[in-house]
C-alpha cells in the first residue's frame, strides 16, 4: 500500500514538474490522468505483494546480484535479452508464427499508443502554434521546444494520427488473437476469462479511438462528445483493469530476463549432482534455493537417510517411483 | 460442471508395472489439442541392461502441487476439478523451479520457448469425459480412465492416491495401483525390484527392500 501510495505521488510531482506547475496540462484529459493514477496505485501495489512471495523474492534477489556481480559483461547480455525477448519477442515465435506476429502488433501498438497518451495526459508533451501560422505546429517537451512541422504534412498526419495507427495495429492483432482462441479446441478448453476480456478491453479501445477520427473526417464531427466519453470510459476501465487482469504479464514478464542472468550465474558455478546417478542435473545454486524456498512455502522433503527428494535429478525420480510402485504389484506371487 | 469434479468421476490411473515401452503413448501425447506437436509424457529405460521395467510418467496431478507453491511467477494454476495447468503463457519465465522441484520429476522446460509446459491430463478431451490420448491408445492399460467400478470389475489391485517422500505425502488425482491399500513410500523403489524381472519370487530374497 506504501510503495503504491509513493508511486502516485512521485507521478504527481513528475506532472506538476513537467507540467511546468500545471500550465500545459490538458484539463479535458483529467479523467485520463485519474485512471492512469489508480493504475500506477494498482500495479505498484500487486507488484509489491507479489514481490513478496518467498520464490519471488528469491528470485528477485538473485537477479539483482547476478546483474551486480556479472558487472558489464552481465549489463551486455541483459541488454541484448532486452531486444531479443522484451522487443522482439523471438521466444513466442516458437510457439507459432501467427501468435508472434499477433503479439507484436498489439505490444508496439499499445507502446506507440503508451508513448503519445501519457506524455500528453501529464502535460509533459504539448503542441503550439509558430507564430501567426496555424498551419505550423511546434511540439515542446515541458519548456523545451523541439522540432516544427507543417500540420498537413506526412510528419504531421503522422503526429496527429499516431493513436489511429497503433489502434489499427492493436486490432490486427486482437483478430488475429481471436481466430485462435474460437477456433484451436485446445486454447478453448484452457480458457480463462481474463483471456477474453482483456481482448475485448483492447478491442473497444481501439474501436472507439479510431471513432473518433471517422466521426471527424467523415462525419462532419457527428457524435463527437458521445464518442470521446465513451473512449474515455473504456481507457479509464482499461487502466483500473491492467493491475489485475492479464495484461500485469507486462510487468511480470521482464523478471525474465533477471532469471537468465541467474541461469547464468548458476552455471558458472558448482552443479548439484543427483544423489541416485551422480549425474549433474542443475546449478547448486539453484537447489540450495529451491531447498530453502520449499519449507517456507509447506512442504518438507528431507529423506529419513538424510539429504531431500529434490537432491535426486528428475528422471531418477520417475524411475525410483515406478520400481517403487512395480514392487508394490504382486505378479504371480 | 466439469466431468471431472463430479462424483461419479472417471478416475486417471497409471500401473507403471504393466508399461511395456511401446511409446504409443508418446505419440498420441503430441496429438493433444492443448499442447499440439509437443509430447509431455516421459517414458524410459528403468535399467536397460538389468531389468525389461519401463519408466512412464505423466503428471500426477496434486492435490496440493508442489510446482505452483515454488513458482515465482505464480503461474501455474490448478483448477477447481483438481487439474493443474501447464504454466500460463504471459506469466512463466522460465526459471525452471517447477522442473526441479516436482517430485515426479514431471514439468519440462522448454528452453527455446521460455516456459514451462506439461502433461494437464489432456484437458481439451477429460473436461468432456473423453480419455486423455495416452490412455486410449496404451495397449497394455498401464494408461487407464475409467470409473472405480469398471476398475474394480476388471483389474486386480487397489487404486492408491497418497505417495510418501521422506516425510512429504503427496495426493494426487491421478491414482496408481498396488496390490494392497496404503501410500506408496517412493524409497522403497531404490531397492524394490520390478515384478516382471522375477514374476515368481524366486530370487526375492535377494532384494530386501521388496521383502514382503
Amino acid at each position: 500500500m506504501r510503495n503504491g501510495l509513493l508511486a502516485v505521488g512521485v507521478a504527481l510531482a513528475l506532472g506538476w514538474l513537467g507540467s511546468g506547475g500545471l500550465r500545459w496540462f490538458d484539463a479535458a484529459l483529467a479523467g485520463y490522468l485519474l485512471g492512469t493514477l489508480f493504475a500506477i496505485f494498482g500495479t505498484v501495489y500487486r507488484y509489491s505483494v507479489w514481490l513478496r512471495r518467498p520464490p519471488t523474492a528469491r528470485l528477485s534477489r538473485r537477479g539483482w546480484e547476478a546483474l551486480r556481480r556479472g558487472g558489464w559483461p552481465a549489463v551486455k547480455q541483459l541488454l541484448g535479452l532486452g531486444v531479443s525477448n522484451l522487443a522482439a519477442q523471438t521466444f513466442i515465435r516458437e510457439r507459432s508464427s501467427s501468435r508472434w506476429v499477433a503479439h507484436q502488433l498489439v505490444f508496439w501498438g499499445c507502446v506507440i499508443a503508451a508513448a503519445i497518451t501519457f506524455p500528453l495526459t501529464f502535460g509533459w508533451l504539448h503542441f503550439e502554434s509558430v507564430g501567426d501560422d496555424a498551419t505550423r505546429y511546434r511540439a515542446f517537451v515541458g519548456p523545451l521546444a523541439t522540432i516544427a512541422f507543417d500540420a498537413r504534412g506526412a510528419f504531421g498526419w503522422l503526429v496527429f494520427h499516431g493513436l489511429d495507427v497503433a489502434a489499427i495495429l492493436v486490432l490486427g492483432g486482437v483478430f488475429l488473437f481471436l481466430g485462435r482462441r474460437v477456433r484451436d479446441p485446445g486454447a478453448i478448453a484452457v480458457e480463462r476469462s481474463t483471456d477474453f476480456l482483456a481482448l475485448a478491453g483492447l478491442f473497444a479501445v481501439s474501436v472507439t479511438g479510431l471513432m473518433l477520427t471517422v466521426s471527424t473526417l467523415w462525419m462532419g464531427g457527428r457524435f463527437y462528445t458521445f464518442l470521446t466519453t465513451t473512449h474515455a470510459l473504456t481507457v479509464i476501465l482499461g487502466l483500473m483493469y491492467l493491475p489485475f487482469g492479464k495484461l500485469f504479464h507486462v510487468f511480470q514478464r521482464p523478471a525474465n530476463l533477471g532469471v537468465q542472468l541467474y541461469r547464468a550465474a548458476g552455471d558458472a558455478g558448482p552443479q548439484q549432482q543427483c544423489s541416485e546417478c551422480a549425474a549433474p542435473f542443475a546449478s547448486v545454486l539453484q537447489m540450495g534455493d529451491l531447498k530453502d524456498v520449499l519449507p517456507q512455502v509447506g512442504f518438507d522433503y528431507a529423506l529419513p537417510a538424510g539429504g531431500s527428494w529434490q537432491d535426486v535429478c528428475p528422471a531418477c525420480r520417475r524411475r525410483v517411483i515406478t520400481q517403487a510402485q512395480a514392487g508394490r504389484v504382486g505378479g504371480f506371487r | 460442471m466439469s466431468p471431472l469434479a463430479r462424483r461419479d468421476e472417471k478416475v486417471f490411473v497409471i500401473d507403471q508395472s504393466r508399461c511395456i515401452g511401446c511409446k504409443a503413448c508418446v505419440q498420441a501425447c503430441a496429438e493433444c489439442g492443448t499442447h499440439r506437436g509437443h509430447s509431455m509424457i516421459h517414458l524410459e529405460f528403468a535399467d536397460r541392461g538389468a531389468s525389461t521395467q519401463t519408466v512412464p510418467m505423466v503428471c500426477m496431478h496434486c492435490a496440493d502441487p508442489t510446482c505452483a507453491e515454488v513458482c515465482p511467477a505464480d503461474a501455474i494454476k490448478q483448477n477447481e476439478d483438481g487439474i493443474v495447468q501447464s504454466a500460463l503463457k504471459p506469466r512463466c519465465i522460465a526459471c525452471a523451479s517447477c522442473v526441479l522441484a516436482c517430485p515426479f520429476g514431471v514439468p519440462k522446460l522448454m528452453v527455446e520457448m521460455n516456459q514451462m509446459m506439461k502433461c494437464d491430463m489432456c484437458y481439451d478431451r477429460t473436461s468432456l469425459d473423453l480419455a486423455p490420448m495416452c490412455a486410449s491408445v496404451c495397449p497394455s492399460q498401464a494408461l487407464w480412465f475409467g470409473t472405480r467400478e469398471e476398475f474394480a470389475d476388471a483389474r486386480p489391485g487397489v487404486l492408491i492416491d497418497e505417495f510418501l517422500f521422506g516425510r512429504q505425502s503427496v495426493r494426487t488425482k491421478v491414482l496408481t495401483v498396488a496390490r494392497e491399500d496404503g501410500p506408496l513410500d517412493v524409497a522403497s523403489g531404490r531397492t524394490a525390484r520390478a515384478w516382471q524381472d522375477d514374476p515368481f519370487g524366486l530370487e526375492e530374497s535377494a532384494w530386501p527392500g521388496n521383502a514382503r
